[in-house]
C-alpha cells in the first residue's frame, strides 16, 4: 500500500483553448524525492500552481495529504512550504525583515525560527543589504529559507536551482537529500535540468506538453529504455525518445 | 487581521516618498494664508480660513488624490514583487489582506488631516488671518476627522482598481477620473459619487461659509452612496484577488 503525500488523478487545467495539463495522474510518496521534469513551458509551474490551489484545474483531482486542497487550505497550508515561479519578497527590506513578516504572518512562537532557517540557506542573519540588491542566487536561497521557515513535511519547490552557482547547486542538493533522509520531508522538485534531477530525485516524472509521459523510480525508467533502446541507454536518451526532442541540458 | 495590519507597517520601512507625501497636507494652509494676506485680509472669522485651508481643494482634490497614490503604492509592490503567491499559501484570506490595506489608508488619511488641522490653526494664528479661538479649533478637529474617515472610505474604488492592476499607470489614470468625475458632479448630484456624498456630510451643519451646495443635504442617502460603492469595491477586489490566485 503506497503513503501518497501528493495524489493527482486526471488533472487537466484549460487556459482558454490552450490546454496546459492534460489528464496528469501525478504519485509522490511520503519521505521521497520527485522531480518533476520538463522543458520550459512544458506546464510544470501550473502543476504546482494548482497542486497549491493557487489556480483552479478545469478537471481531475488533488489530493494533499490524502485531503482534497481545495476547501482544505486552512489545515493544509501549513504543511507545506513552496516556491512558485520567481521567490516574492519585499524589495526595501532586507532579508532578515522580509522573513521576519512571514513569521509574524505565520504565527511562529520561535524567536530563532528566522535565524535557523538564514543559517540553512547560508544567508546571514541580521544583515543590512535590501533583497533588492540581492544577487539572483541569493534571492533563490532566500525562498528557500522561506519554504523551510515554519518547518513543513511538504516542500514544494519550482526550478529552486535558478540563478545558483554550481557550489550552490550542489548544497542544495546535498541539504534537500538530508531534509528527505534524516527528517522524513517529503519533497517534489521541478527542473528542466535533467542531470539535477537524476542526481536528486527518487523518482521521476516527465512531463511533456501537459502530458505525464511517464513516472518511476531513476532505475525503473533507465531499464524501461534499456529495453526499448536501439541507441544510448541514459536518462537523457530516453527523456529525448519520448519527448521526440533535442534534450534538454 | 491585527497580525496583517502590523506587518503592513513594517512593509513601509525605507519608503520615504510615501511619508514625505504627507507635506501636502501643508499645501492647502499655505496658501490659504497667500489668499487672504493678498488680499490685506486678517483677522477673518476662522472658519472662513479654514474653509480654505482645510475644507475646500483639500476634501475635493488633494486628499483623495493622495490617497489614490497611497493605494497604488501599497498594491503595486505586491504585485510587482510576486508576494501574493506567498502570502496565500501561508494562508490569509483575500478579504483580510484587502482590509489590512485599508486600514493603513485610514490611518494615512488621519495623519494627513491632522497635519492640515494643526497646519491650519498654526498659519492662521501666525499670519494673523484666523485668530486663535477654542471653539473653532474645536470645530476644525471634529471635521478633519471626519473627512479623513469619509475620504477613506470614498477611496476604496480606487484601492479596489489599484489591486486589479499589476501597474500603476491605469490606476493613476482612475484616480484622476474618479477625482474629477467627483467634482464636476458636485454641483449636479450630490449622491451619485462619494466624493460629492462626503462634502454633503461635510457641509450638513451649514456652519461652513461659503460651503453651499445646490441639493437639499440628505445625510443618510450620503452614507448609503458611499456605502454602495465601498461594498461594490470590496466585492470586486475580492474577486480580483481571487482571479490572481
Amino acid at each position: 500500500m503506497h503513503d501518497f503525500v501528493i495524489e493527482t488523478k486526471h488533472l487537466t487545467k484549460i487556459y482558454g483553448e490552450q490546454t496546459v495539463l492534460e489528464k496528469v495522474s501525478l504519485h509522490v510518496e511520503r519521505g521521497k524525492i520527485y522531480g518533476l521534469l520538463g522543458r520550459n513551458g512544458a506546464g510544470k509551474t501550473t502543476l504546482m500552481k494548482l497542486l497549491l490551489g493557487l489556480a483552479s484545474p478545469t478537471a481531475g483531482e488533488i489530493k494533499i495529504f490524502q485531503k482534497p486542497i481545495k476547501g482544505h487550505q486552512k489545515q493544509l497550508y501549513p504543511h507545506i512550504g513552496a516556491i512558485i515561479e520567481a521567490p516574492g519578497f519585499y524589495p526595501n527590506l532586507t532579508g532578515t525583515e522580509n522573513l521576519e513578516i512571514f513569521a509574524r504572518l505565520r504565527g511562529l512562537k520561535d524567536p530563532l525560527a528566522v535565524q535557523e532557517a538564514l543559517h540553512i540557506v547560508g544567508l546571514p542573519y541580521r544583515d543590512k543589504k535590501l533583497f533588492a540588491k540581492y544577487s539572483l542566487g541569493m534571492k533563490q536561497r532566500l525562498g528557500i529559507a522561506n519554504a523551510l521557515l515554519h518547518n513543513p513535511k511538504l516542500l514544494i519547490l519550482d526550478e529552486p536551482t535558478n540563478g545558483l552557482d554550481p557550489v550552490g547547486i550542489a548544497e542544495l542538493r546535498d541539504f534537500l537529500k538530508d531534509l528527505s533522509v534524516k527528517q522524513g520531508k517529503t519533497i517534489l522538485i521541478s527542473s528542466h535540468i535533467l542531470s539535477e534531477i537524476s542526481l536528486l530525485a527518487d523518482d521521476i516524472g516527465i512531463l511533456h506538453r501537459g502530458v505525464l509521459l511517464e513516472e518511476g523510480s531513476l532505475k525503473e525508467l533507465e531499464e524501461k529504455n534499456q529495453k526499448q533502446t536501439t541507441g544510448g541507454n541514459t536518462l537523457e536518451d530516453y527523456f529525448r525518445k519520448i519527448t521526440g526532442g533535442k534534450g534538454i541540458a | 487581521m491585527l497580525k496583517l495590519i502590523q506587518t503592513e507597517f513594517w512593509k513601509l520601512r525605507r519608503k520615504s516618498l510615501f511619508w514625505l507625501m504627507l507635506l501636502t497636507a501643508l499645501l492647502m494652509p499655505f496658501f490659504a494664508v497667500i489668499y487672504f494676506r493678498s488680499f490685506g485680509k486678517t483677522d477673518l472669522d476662522p472658519l472662513l480660513f479654514y474653509k480654505w485651508s482645510a475644507f475646500g481643494y483639500t476634501v475635493f482634490m488633494i486628499l483623495p488624490f493622495i490617497l489614490g497614490i497611497v493605494c497604488t503604492i501599497l498594491m503595486h509592490e505586491e504585485n510587482q514583487a510576486h508576494v501574493l503567491k506567498q502570502l496565500w499559501i501561508i494562508p490569509i484570506p483575500k478579504t483580510a489582506c484587502f482590509f489590512s490595506k485599508f486600514f493603513i489608508v485610514l490611518m494615512y488619511s488621519f495623519c494627513f488631516m491632522l497635519i492640515t488641522a494643526a497646519a491650519s490653526v498654526l498659519f492662521g494664528i501666525a499670519s494673523g488671518c484666523a485668530p486663535f479661538q477654542w471653539e473653532s479649533i474645536l470645530f476644525l478637529l471634529k471635521k478633519c476627522l471626519e473627512i479623513a474617515v469619509l475620504s477613506a472610505c470614498s477611496i476604496l474604488p480606487i484601492l479596489a482598481a489599484a489591486v486589479s492592476q499589476k501597474g500603476y499607470v491605469l490606476p493613476v489614470c482612475i484616480i484622476l477620473l474618479y477625482i474629477f468625475f467627483g467634482f464636476f458632479i458636485l454641483p449636479v448630484n450630490l449622491y451619485v459619487h462619494p466624493i460629492a456624498s462626503l462634502s454633503a456630510i461635510l457641509a450638513r451643519e451649514g456652519k461652513i461659509p461659503g460651503l453651499t451646495l445646490t441639493q437639499t443635504i440628505s445625510v443618510p442617502w450620503a452614507l448609503l452612496c458611499i456605502g454602495i460603492w465601498g461594498t461594490a469595491s470590496v466585492f470586486f477586489a475580492t474577486i480580483s484577488l481571487k482571479r490572481k490566485g
